[in-house]
């Protein structure tokens, strides 16, 4: 169809792209603290506030299923000298938004506020590090209220797929433990969290990252007084059993009476962030299916018309890392899918790629990198996420040009060493009944039901 | 607290296209946006979800830019691109590094020109859309809960009661016929607005958008189609199955007075004050005091982008062994309280720094990816709705000035039981036979 064509003054060819201003990224000022915290500041003058994040380097992992993640959510509910409703009051009076969370291997407090009330905000953070209080009924509606949590969350296609993905290529490692189940959750008690937080919550390993509007010096000051009562040795992580050596391609399917979708996730194991492949992985991948213009999404979206949003990555813990394909594709078509996810896996694997999407891709890459450095938000994430995994102090320097010197046979070398095509696992969540004949035809299946049992 | 003094520029094109300018050169990045003022509210009867399916189509061609073609030149500027169709509106943004903004201009003005799709591309979209219906509502717990729950139930105009993201049916029916009567009607230089944000001269930007949109001829306004609420004098209520879930839910809603009338501006405040986290006073009373929810939440959504009938809805998630009456006999209590006592000046002086300090994360974010999105987004909708993209300087300030008394009058008129609509989300097992038995809905 024509709709409307209005003239033939306008031209007809792509406007070149214009000469390029070079990317500076800001000064990072940083300073380890008598008490071991690590501090890194950036300022950034773009609105009168700040972002920041301190983060204890223990997680999930590090403890039973779950303390650390309920661990982290009772901790902002009372301190030494603040009651949780005071807590709340506070942070709406300073502007201030503020959030706990645990990963497999972080915890973190993540703060923002107005500029104005810098000390105040910091000293609530330093509180909420050092002295957590834990009192006894806001630990036990948190508790009631995880269990409420963890039953949806067990009803949702996406946290299901996550956390069979995980015990399929974890193991016996703690990272397979995505979620805690309901009986694990009813045996903590105030103890428990009490314990993993005056053992962990220490400054020894912790780094905070802070991004804003203000001047480095005095707010390097402001930490140092906000945090120099904090002190101790969080625990070195002992070492933990290996993860299985996935071979040959199986089916884990987590049965969803009803759902009128499906849900797949595949798994392979790959190397970690800090392996000097990981760039080269992460071209390949977004030429596979890692950005809206890449073969994945052009394929079963574009073309075909499966699915609404499939995606490619790889994620990587502290030790171990996947790389993962998703996509949420009507019943009818779990077959067609995997096939053409297998098939892309293969070609790419087989064949190199052209050097226009080479160079599409390296061009996407390198300015997507720089689109961060455009809100205090943005940065902290991408400062946040290279300090964490120890990456080279130049890293955010040295990033585009380490992506433009990749070729056609750094994707190829990638895509051979970790697209395991062969050697993949294949989660599927959905009705078992509509899309299990499907699913069996790419491996032995073992199904399971929401609750993890097999059945 | 200083005054905003964010740079804009506005020019208006021969053929009605108005262009906003907001230069900041500190990053060498621009986020471009153009907004049509069109959204599901007023897409064709019988055709339900036929604006959202459209706005997929605009990534599908147009005649110097083939399928794949708006995405591959955006992508391998070093630049991230999407659309979203809204109550009001549907807007289409990239950022990307500066030295692209020319091609971004040039592809936005090929596509407000030039739309080229056809049946295949038609079929593939609707397809594509099935499945982000899918994944978002029919296969998700509290899926669509509860911006497609609602209005059915508190609306009687079709343009405000329909179900936006389109029943499957109304999206089979939609033939080329629709789309090419609907980009004609619609995506007109006069129905909208191009903004520019970051690092770009103004003059230079003008000269750009001018060079590729001035061609595009003018055509007349588009005629402002009925969208007006009959007046509501009684509580209205619904029920819905929840498919998944395990718990019951409930959504208030209550009716919201016209934009930026002194009532609207108390509205955004008197939302803070049941709203905002874990310190507003529903969720403290539910969720944290009585204990009677797992999560209570809700509010106005961003108040800034919507012109027409809304409401400012409560969503609670609430415990198995609370009935449906209960519940909210305890919401209806906060909201009893509010409108008897209004708001202390402290708690209403403590919510206002927490505003002003939420429209400053507005204005520089909103969207992952989108640096500066939110500023574009407002300086949009203030130019589509209200004509003044420097109200964005501006407008903070009337909030700020709003007063006890006036958020005190705001509830006592607006938070009335004959001004909302309830609609309960029920599990299908035992609290959906119970609330039917007892006739809550």
């Amino acid at each position: 169809m024509a709709a409307t064509t209005h003239t033939a003054r306008f031209r007809s060819d792509v406007p070149a792209l214009g000469a390029e201003r070079p990317v500076t990224w800001p000064a990072r000022p940083r300073k380890k603290l008598s008490n071991g915290l690590e501090v890194v500041l950036v300022e950034s003058h773009s609105i009168p506030k700040f972002h920041g994040e301190l983060m204890i380097r223990s997680g999930n992992s590090d403890a039973s299923a779950g303390v650390a993640d309920l661990t982290a959510t009772v901790a902002r509910t009372g301190t030494a000298r603040r009651s949780s409703h005071e807590i709340e009051d506070d942070l709406r009076s300073w502007g201030a938004d503020l959030g706990t969370t645990s990963g497999a291997d972080i915890g973190a407090i993540e703060f923002a506020g107005l500029s104005e009330f810098a000390p105040k905000i910091l000293e609530l953070v330093a509180e909420l590090a050092a002295q957590a209080s834990f009192p006894e009924d806001e630990f036990e509606r948190e508790k009631r209220q995880k269990l409420e949590e963890l039953a949806i969350s067990r009803t949702t296609p996406d946290f299901l797929a996550m956390e069979r993905i995980r015990k399929v290529m974890y193991g016996e490692h703690p990272y397979a433990n995505y979620a805690p189940t309901a009986d694990q959750v009813s045996a903590f008690t105030r103890e428990t969290l009490a314990n993993f937080y005056s053992a962990h919550y220490r400054p020894s390993r912790a780094l905070m990252v802070i991004v804003g509007d203000f001047a480095p010096a005095k707010m390097m000051d402001e930490i140092e007084r906000a945090f120099s009562d904090w002190s101790g040795a969080a625990p070195e992580r002992a070492a933990r059993p290996n993860p299985p050596e996935r071979k040959g391609r199986r089916v884990y399917l987590v049965h969803l009476p009803g759902a009128v979708q499906a849900q797949i996730i595949t798994g392979n194991r790959v190397i970690t962030r800090k392996h000097p492949d990981w760039l080269r992985l992460a071209l390949a991948n977004n030429i596979f299916g890692g950005a809206f213009n890449s073969r994945l999404v052009a394929n079963i979206r574009e073309q075909k018309g499966y699915t609404y949003s499939p995606r490619s990555g790889a994620s990587s813990l502290r030790e171990y890392a996947m790389f993962n394909v998703n996509a949420a594709v009507r019943n009818e078509v779990v077959a067609a899918t995997l096939t053409e996810i297998f098939y892309e896996l293969d070609r790419i694997r087989s064949l190199p790629v052209t050097a226009a999407e080479l160079e599409n891709a390296k061009n996407y890459m390198t300015g997507v990198f720089s689109l961060q450095l455009g809100t205090q938000e943005g940065m902290l994430g991408q400062l946040t996420g290279a300090l964490i995994d120890e990456l080279p102090e130049d890293y955010l320097e040295t990033f585009r040009d380490r992506i433009r010197s990749m070729t056609a046979d750094d994707v190829i070398g990638a895509a051979r060493k970790y697209f395991d095509s062969a050697n993949t696992q294949i989660v599927v969540v959905g009705d078992k009944n509509a899309i299990g004949e499907q699913a069996a035809l790419f491996g032995d299946v073992t199904t399971f039901d929401a609750q993890g049992n097999h059945i | 607290m200083a005054a905003l003094k964010i740079p804009v520029e506005m020019r208006k094109l021969a053929n009605g296209l108005r262009v906003v300018v907001s230069p900041d050169s500190a990053a060498p990045l621009v986020t471009v946006g153009v907004y049509y003022n069109i959204g599901f509210r007023l897409e064709p009867q019988g055709r339900s979800g036929f604006a959202h399916l459209f706005e997929h189509m605009m990534f599908q061609g147009s005649e110097n830019a083939g399928k794949m073609m708006h995405i591959q030149l955006i992508n391998s500027s070093g630049g991230v691109l999407n659309g979203s169709t809204h109550y009001d509106l549907t807007n289409y943004f990239e950022t990307v590094p500066s030295n692209a903004l020319e091609r971004v201009l040039w592809l936005e003005a090929d596509r407000m020109r030039s739309l080229k799709v056809d049946d295949e591309n038609l079929r593939n979209q609707r397809d594509v859309v099935k499945e982000e219906v899918r994944v978002n509502v029919l296969n998700q717990p509290y899926g669509g809960f509860s911006w497609l729950d609602l209005p059915p139930v508190a609306f009687r105009n079709w343009a405000n009661a329909h179900n936006f993201y389109g029943e499957f049916a109304d999206l089979d029916a939609a033939s080329l016929v629709d789309v090419k009567a609907f980009f004609d009607a619609y995506y007109r230089p006069s129905n909208a607005v191009l903004v520019i944000v970051g690092d770009a001269d103004p003059q230079e930007a003008f000269a750009l958008a001018a060079k590729y949109f001035e061609p595009i001829p003018s055509e007349p306004p588009v005629p402002q189609a009925d969208a007006t609420e009959p007046l509501q004098t009684e509580e209205r209520r619904g029920i819905v199955e929840e498919k998944f879930g395990t718990l019951p839910a409930v959504a208030i809603g209550y009716r919201t007075p016209e934009r930026r009338t002194p009532d609207w501006y108390a509205l955004a405040l008197a939302d803070y004050v049941l709203h905002g986290g874990r310190a507003g006073r529903v969720y403290r009373r539910l969720v944290l005091e009585e204990e009677l929810a797992l999560d209570a939440e809700g509010g106005l959504g961003d108040v800034i982008e919507f012109n027409g009938p809304m409401q400012m809805v409560t969503k609670i998630i609430f415990k198995p062994e609370v009935t449906n009456e209960q519940i909210l006999k305890a919401y209806d209590e906060v909201i009893a309280e509010f409108r008897e006592k209004g708001v202390g000046a402290d708690e209403l002086a403590q919510i206002k720094v927490k505003f002003r300090s939420d429209y400053y994360s507005s204005l520089e974010s909103g969207r992952q990816g989108f640096p500066k999105f939110g500023l574009l987004h407002y300086l949009a909708c203030l130019t589509l709705f209200d004509g003044d993209p420097n109200l964005v300087n501006t407008i903070l300030d009337e909030f700020l000035k709003v007063t006890p008394e006036q958020v005190k009058a705001f509830a006592e008129k607006y938070l009335a039981p004959t001004q909302r609509a309830i609609v309960y989300r029920l599990p299908v097992t035992k609290p959906m036979a119970e609330a039917v038995a007892q006739g809550v809905a």
